[in-house]
């Protein structure tokens, strides 16, 4: 067929592990290089141009502070916390974003009623109000986990509705064709086309939702991420502060990264 | 299925956006197993005409039957091919295919059979697993059509199914639609803008005229089949193409600098 020019893709099979290795680390050579590179130049400014552990720790320094800390059992409690915390939070303005997206695409008088406080608490920075969210839910893990979902929803909500909004004209008209009930063609069409919208709202919330773990700890907590930090911080223990901001950079990093293998493995069909 | 062999009627069809009037009274009939285009400037209601044949659209009075049964809305007894592919890009060619079976609920193994042969008609054999960015353009529509056999469709409805394709794409998107009309005979009701492509592939060509929108002529289209491409280079092949165009000149004329002014 003339016509059948396609595009797939077929991974290189049949090299040996070393050789792919090496081949991967080329690939990202420049990538690589930069991250490496800062970090010996990040060493090599606090050990010889500032010189102080108060001021700046290196690299290394923070790492045997997270040794350290892993050690005597802290650190692990601290991610425990902070992660309950993220963990509750998240799911929960997740269930609750994709249902009041949901429902705002669904029916014109929820769009119009909820619209207005979407968009402005979506633009006020709501972390603010974290010291009043723990002035009404205590110093435990409610605050942090309100404070958290109150930062997450908002994404979620917004690019759920946008989606399913989107969805377009003549994809619905087409399974309509068919004789398709507004069912059909919510689970059919409106449903899998928002996919990838609500897929980055999820994305987008990973990082607000840490902002808000760590910045409600600051304001008032028994332990967590944030409180290392801030107790690190009143103590000048830079080591053990770098350490829990490395901690949260790395969760970051891996949720952001285990977001996008799932959404290659649910949405294959995307580029 | 009565013995009529009337497939479609069409009674005193009137469609109007507004103050503008698209369709004005039409009444026709096509017969089964007949092969019908529709030609006309833009703006004459031709995919006015067969989007309320297919149900997408309500008409403002007059009826259209298939089988002797009055049609009120979308349905599996009407295949529809869209002049954009509209395949959903989430789902892979078979899965594209099998919609309408899925839509009705009658998806089985028995259906799986058929999309399978469907594919295979449509020259997809082997691409059932490809999803919709992997294919061409040309590709695509054949996965369109396929779907809309899928339903195994009393009536195939196609809007202008080549127009975004390039010429020589077109010419065999042709002969292959005339290959596969000729294996089940299916009622095709094709829209073109395309005098040539009409003329070609149909038994029969209404010729619209806008303003309102009706019939003007239905030219009979009297050339033996199977028609090989290069029928359309033979002098009563033109006569039918000039006298069409001749039909529908001026109206185009006025369309045009209707849209330049």
């Amino acid at each position: 067929m003339s016509e059948a020019a396609l595009q797939s893709s077929e991974p290189g099979r049949g090299k040996s592990f070393a050789a792919s290795f090496l081949a991967a680390v080329r690939a990202r050579m420049w990538g690589i290089g930069s991250v490496v590179g800062g970090l010996a130049l990040w060493e090599f400014v606090s050990r010889f141009i500032v010189g102080s552990k108060l001021f700046l720790a290196a690299p290394s320094q923070v790492a045997v502070a997270l040794v350290n800390l892993a050690g005597t059992g802290e650190l692990g409690k601290h991610i425990y916390i902070s992660g309950l915390e993220f963990l509750i939070g998240y799911v929960v303005a997740c269930v609750l974003g994709i249902l009041l997206g949901l429902s705002m695409a669904q029916s014109p008088a929820a769009k119009q009623a909820l619209q207005p406080w979407v968009s402005g608490l979506y633009a006020t920075p709501t972390v603010a109000l974290a010291p009043l969210f723990i002035l009404w839910f205590g110093i435990g893990i409610l605050s942090k986990v309100v404070v958290v979902a109150v930062l997450v929803i908002f994404p979620v909500v917004i690019n759920t509705e946008a989606g399913l909004r989107t969805t377009s004209v003549q994809l619905v008209e087409t399974v309509r064709s068919f004789g398709a009930n507004a069912r059909q063609i919510f689970f059919k069409v409106s449903l899998p086309s928002a996919l990838p919208f609500i897929f980055a709202g999820l994305k987008l919330g990973i990082g607000r939702g840490l902002i808000g773990v760590v910045v409600a700890e600051l304001f008032g907590s028994r332990a967590g991420l944030g409180q290392l930090i801030s107790q690190s911080a009143e103590t000048f223990n830079m080591p053990a502060l770098f350490a829990g901001v490395a901690i949260l950079a790395a969760a970051g990093i891996a949720m952001t990264s285990g977001f996008g293998w799932l959404e290659r493995r649910l949405l294959p069909w995307r580029e | 299925m009565s013995d009529s062999p009337v497939k479609l009627s069409v009674e005193g069809l009137t469609k109007k956006f507004g103050d503008l009037e698209v369709l004005r009274s039409i009444s026709t009939s096509i017969n089964r197993g007949e092969f019908v285009s529709i030609v006309g400037p833009s703006g004459c209601g031709k995919t006015t005409f067969l989007r309320i044949v297919g149900g997408l659209e309500k008409a403002n009075s007059g009826e259209v039957k298939l089988d002797g049964r009055v049609l009120t809305g979308p349905g599996s007894d009407r295949g529809f091919v869209f002049q954009q592919d509209n395949l959903l890009p989430w789902r892979t060619v078979l899965a594209n295919t099998e919609i309408g079976p899925e839509i009705g609920g009658y998806k089985n193994s028995d259906q799986r059979k058929t999309t399978m042969r469907l594919l295979k008609l449509v020259g997809l054999e082997g691409f059932e697993n490809y999803y919709p960015r992997q294919l061409s353009g040309g590709m695509r529509q054949r996965v369109n059509l396929a779907r809309a056999l899928a339903v195994d469709p009393d009536l195939l409805l196609m809007d202008e199914p080549f127009s975004a394709l390039d010429a020589q794409t077109r010419e065999i998107m042709q002969t292959e639609l005339m290959r596969i009309w000729e294996e089940g005979r299916k009622t095709v009701l094709f829209v073109t803008h395309q005098i040539d492509e009409a003329v070609y592939l149909s038994d029969r060509v209404f010729v619209f005229a806008r303003r309102p929108g009706r019939i003007n002529e239905i030219v009979e289209i009297d050339l033996p089949r199977p028609r090989p491409l290069d029928m359309k280079r033979t002098p009563e092949f033109m006569r039918y193409v000039d006298h069409i165009w001749k039909l529908i000149e001026e109206d185009v004329r006025a369309s045009v600098l209707e849209e330049h002014a």
